[in-house]
């Protein structure tokens, strides 16, 4: 249970949400976007968070729309995890958003509100890291495009809010790969996961889990597409090039971390292998 | 199998609950909403172990719709089931994150949780007591300084002053020092664990109502609800009969709902409002962090066999995590001793059994009430034994294992009706697991299939004057309406009951009706429903009923048939003569009395009533353990089948087997869903379930997003359940308990089969991938 009243507002366009957002909080109101809510409630229920007014994105159709738009797949940022694994327009996407909760969860879940999440896993950015995504954020000053790589570390400006992701349609059907550890359970926070394609005969990829955030590394990319070294080499290397804090907590230690991300590597060069 | 010419016992009848439950027409408790109901919240502990200097309620009272806020002071003496240390609301001292220290009542759920979080306390931190480990420690900072001042409700609990011991309960039998001395081999191996959750379905509610004549309304998920009216009585002077508890059908239970905490917060709130009816809910978080939970533990077992490699020396020392508080954990610790061998049979026996105090949440009755926790550690070093004495697992187990003649820890004579054929379970789940030796078998792609087994026992250690009653009415239809205060949490323990009354009455089962909640003011008295003693314990009570009602029937019969009692019989819906079974009368026409054709009425309404107490229990000595403590053990074999990954160290739990000698089995079907789900638990617990505790003793998964549960789909392939039945003379049908069994051996099957796999002895849980690559980097990658 929410311990506080709030306001709920559903606006039907960008314009009617941050005229909103503008001025609820221009009278001093805590003002929060919301999505599919599930972390909103999580974390209001457990004294983490607390708002005056709640926005809710989902009546406004840029935000809820889901199709090909000329060269683009376009995402929008209201939509459920199961509404893109079920429609399965960017396989990649639709594997590694089914590994986030549990079914139920995912009914409920939203892209936009996973790549927003105040935990560090957002799981759902690492196929859009590597398809060079763009993300669309409407805000105060307008329509704004931005790489979605923006969205991994930084938060958005006041009252700027993610309406959709853009993933080129020539990046949809790549060879893939994604691969997800826990503790114990399925479902269940990353203790790595990571999101992997090849384009043009080199490997992008994605780390989940291992780091506050999720993040894509030009330098661990170019040492595992360094072919004058050997497999195992290369991945130890790129392990030795990770941020140096490497996520050390009860789910699993700094060095289980880097000891599975190790073996989820040597899996994926074999899933690659076995391709050729 | 046989079951002569019963109709009812021994067949797989749909449980009475199933419709309501499967459309989902149960209403739990916290379902409920009664009008003018005011609601509860607890402010909770910031800190671990901590002096309260001060609380400030002046901001939370600024929270619009509170009524009332109690604190420590309003009932400053501990309560407790066994040992009285625990205040229902901190005063002086905190001793976990999480622990009540007020309660706040208002209009609506939010208004209190809100005003929760406005109440400041100040604290003047203590040291922290982390480990069961540190607790044990000589200058460990003390979590009770006046333990040896409390009080004591049941015998057998020994605080040991000035220690962070709340009991220490002792075996010893034979002469271990001089045994130990001339074994031909022996073993020593330390296990341990965190405290974990039960994670019932349903979280725990309680509401409270005072009414203006005094009587006190107690709606709760208990599985104890004339423990409530003991505790109301003792702790807040109230009169027995003046504490009325109602029960509903529980979501599930798993011992976690055998304490007593939110009952006696809901009546100080209730009282701080003029008696006016207070719910008190606990949301998911709180019935992790606050409510009492499963114990920690840690076990050394030493083990030394003769030449024949029979075993004739054991010592074990259980350091048993209470938490903060002793509430039921002081029984485990009990429990754990008397049993403390396993189903073997050890001449010279020594156990300390330590209830110990940490600055943890604390822990009550978790299913099995300590035996899957020794379990886990008699299993693990029984298999380490057979390796070093290079020996088959299974038949150094068959050449040990407890028979009828020998004697327990606690000296109990065994006999062919107190427990069952454990070598039996053993053979026939070894059949069923199908054991080819301790081989594991690695695969070309890298996965290693291994299997490990576990024997276990226990018995139910009740109150030595632990009973049940049960009444039977007959209705003006001839059906009967069977009463008891057995309370229905997801055991199916009303479906039972149900056929065990048909057929004693030599009824169909659908005309049992079973009142599914227990209301105190009209059931008879009831122990509890935990220990596995529902069905020995009621399952006697209603055939002593039955047999009352038979009599009943048999003396308006004998009026109407115009025959002695002796002539007659009882079966059908008819009561007749035995030799001209042609002749009687339906049982409709005499369940209100017999009414003659002139409207003269005999008899009246046929009312069974019965009562069953256990027989011959006693304490134990303080000293040796010596007594009775169980009326039987019942005794089962587990098997698990693992599937390891030795490149990324996960494993699959590919079979899982249960054999079980629980005596008869009532209702097959319901007893094998039932070992099924003890399983599940059990492996649950053993793969991913344990709380962590970072530095300042705070839980860092106190909710299901973080604390692994096993899912569905996680379980086993194959779920195998099969039943030896070694009658018990006394219990009904000749059935014992079977409750908490299937749990007992999963943990220690898991690890053994894990520990064969991996080639490293696995001595702690939960078994999660990360546990075995640090015990095997240890073992073979020393840096």
């Amino acid at each position: 249970m929410i311990p506080f009243n709030f306001d709920y507002f559903k606006p039907e366009t960008l314009e009617e949400a941050l005229k909103i957002y503008s001025s609820e909080w221009k009278l001093g109101k805590k003002v929060i976007y919301l999505s599919g809510g599930t972390e909103v409630i999580t974390f209001a229920r457990g004294g983490k968070m607390t708002f005056d007014s709640v926005i809710d994105l989902k009546g406004i159709p840029e935000c809820t729309m889901l199709e090909m738009q000329g060269d683009d797949l376009v995402i929008g940022a209201a939509v459920t995890l199961n509404r893109l694994v079920e429609s399965n327009h960017f396989p990649l996407l639709s594997k590694t958003v089914r590994t986030i909760a549990d079914h139920t969860s995912r009914n409920k879940i939203t892209i936009g509100g996973n790549l927003m999440s105040k935990l560090g896993y957002r799981e759902g950015i690492l196929p859009f890291l590597i398809t060079d995504a763009i993300a669309v954020v409407y805000g105060p000053a307008g329509t704004e495009a931005m790489p979605v790589d923006n969205l991994a570390a930084a938060e958005l400006a006041e009252g700027q809010f993610l309406t959709q992701v853009k993933v080129a349609a020539s990046n949809l059907d790549l060879p893939f790969v994604s691969m997800k550890r826990t503790r114990s359970s399925k479902v269940g926070y990353p203790i790595v996961s990571l999101a992997a394609l090849r384009k043009e005969g080199r490997i992008r990829i994605a780390f989940s889990g291992i780091h506050e955030h999720p993040f894509r590394s030009a330098v661990v990319e170019g040492i595992l597409n360094d072919e004058t070294i050997e497999d195992q080499q290369r991945i130890d290397k790129a392990i030795a090039k990770l941020p140096t804090n490497v996520t050390d907590d009860f789910i699993a230690s700094k060095d289980f971390r880097k000891f599975v991300l190790n073996k989820l590597l040597t899996e994926m060069n074999a899933v690659w292998e076995g391709s050729r | 199998m046989h079951y002569g010419s019963r109709t009812t016992v021994g067949f797989a009848e749909q449980r009475i609950d199933a419709v309501e439950k499967s459309t989902g027409n149960v209403k739990y408790l916290g379902d409920k909403s009664f009008q003018g109901m005011l609601h509860a919240k607890v402010a909770t502990s910031t800190e671990a172990h901590a002096r309260i200097k001060s609380i400030d309620t002046s901001e939370a009272w600024k929270v619009q719709g509170v009524r009332a806020i109690v604190t420590g002071k309003t009932f400053p003496f501990p309560i407790g089931p066994i040992l009285a240390d625990r205040p229902p609301i901190a005063f002086d001292k905190v001793r976990y994150y999480g622990e009540p220290i007020a309660v706040i009542v208002a209009d609506h759920p939010y208004q209190a949780k809100q005003a929760a979080g406005k109440i400041v306390a100040e604290y003047e931190p203590l040291p922290i007591v982390n480990s069961v480990e540190q607790a044990f420690q000589k200058d460990a900072p003390l979590i009770h300084e006046q333990s040896g001042q409390y009080t004591k409700l049941i015998d057998n609990v020994y605080p040991v002053p000035g220690t962070n011991i709340a009991s220490h309960v002792k075996i010893r039998k034979g002469e271990f020092g001089k045994a130990w001395a001339v074994c031909k081999d022996t073993i020593s191996a330390t296990y341990s664990f965190n405290l974990s959750d039960h994670a019932a379905m349903e979280t725990r509610t309680a509401t409270v109502e005072i009414n203006s004549d005094g009587r006190v309304i107690v709606h709760s998920t208990s599985q104890s609800p004339f423990t409530i009216k003991k505790i109301f009585n003792q702790f807040f002077n109230l009169d027995v009969g003046k504490v009325i508890v109602h029960i509903p059908m529980l979501g599930g239970a798993f011992g976690g709902k055998g304490a007593v905490q939110l009952e006696p917060l809901a009546y100080l709130a209730s009282n701080a409002v003029g008696g006016k009816l207070v719910k008190l809910q606990f949301e998911r978080e709180e019935d992790m962090m606050t409510a009492p939970c499963h114990i920690g533990f840690n076990a050394t077992v030493k083990l030394g066999v003769n030449e024949e490699g029979k075993l004739i020396a054991g010592q074990y020392t259980f350091l048993i995590e209470a938490g903060a508080y002793s509430d039921q954990a002081a029984g485990i610790t009990r429990a754990a001793a008397l049993d403390c061998t396993g189903p073997y049979h050890i001449p010279n026996v020594w156990c300390d059994s330590y209830c110990m105090y940490t600055n943890h949440p604390y822990a009550t009755s978790f299913r099995g009430y300590g035996h899957p926790e020794l379990t886990f550690a008699i299993e693990r070093t029984i298999d380490q034994f057979a390796d070093k004495l290079q020996m088959d697992p299974i038949e150094f187990r068959l050449l040990n294992v407890i028979k009828p003649g020998q004697t327990t820890p606690t000296q109990s004579i065994l006999t062919p009706n107190n427990i069952g054929d454990a070598a039996k379970c053993m053979t026939r789940a070894k059949e069923l697991i199908g054991w080819d030796g301790k081989q594991p078998i690695v695969s070309e792609n890298g996965l290693v299939r291994a299997k490990g087994v576990a024997l276990f026992w226990k018995t139910s250690t009740t109150s030595t004057n632990a009973q049940a009653g049960a009444i039977l009415k007959f209705e003006a239809d001839g059906t009967v309406t069977l009463t008891s205060a057995a309370v229905e949490l997801g055991q199916g323990t009303k479906t039972i009951l149900a056929q065990i009354a048909a057929e004693r009455l030599k009824m169909n089962v659908s005309d049992i009706h079973v009142t599914m909640e227990v209301n105190t003011q009209y059931t008879p008295h009831q122990w509890r429903t935990v220990a596995s003693s529902t069905t020995f314990l009621a399952g006697n009570a209603v055939l002593a009923a039955a047999d009352d009602a038979i009599r009943q029937l048999k003396r308006i019969g004998a009026v109407a048939l115009q025959c002695s009692e002796e002539d007659l019989d009882v079966g059908n819906g008819r009561v007749y003569i035995k030799a001209k079974p042609d002749i009687g009368i339906n049982i409709e026409t005499v369940a209100l009395g017999y009414k003659y054709p002139n409207g003269h009425t005999v008899g009246g309404q046929v009312i069974g009533i019965g009562v069953h107490v256990q027989r011959h229990l006693t304490p134990m000595d303080k000293e040796t353990g010596f007594g009775d403590p169980g009326p039987w053990w019942s005794v089962g074999a587990q098997a698990v089948e693992i599937e390891w990954d030795e490149s990324n160290y996960h494993y699959k739990i590919v079979k899982a087997v249960t054999v079980l000698d629980g005596g008869t089995i009532i209702n097959p079907m319901t007893a094998a869903q039932q070992m099924r789900g003890g399983i599940f638990l059990g492996l649950s617990i053993a793969r991913g379930e344990s709380f962590e505790f970072n530095e300042q003793g705070v839980i860092q998964n106190p909710d299901l997003r973080t604390y692994q549960l096993m899912r569905f789909g996680e379980q086993p392939d194959e779920y195998i359940v099969e039943f030896v039945e070694t009658p018990a003379e006394d219990g009904p049908f000749g059935a014992r308990g079977i409750g908490e069994y299937g749990v007992i051996g999963a943990a220690a099957a898991l690890a053994n089969g894990l520990s064969l796999a991996t080639n490293v002895e696995l001595t702690q849980l939960p078994l999660t991938p990360e546990l075995i690559w640090r015990t095997r980097r240890a073992a073979y990658d020393p840096v």
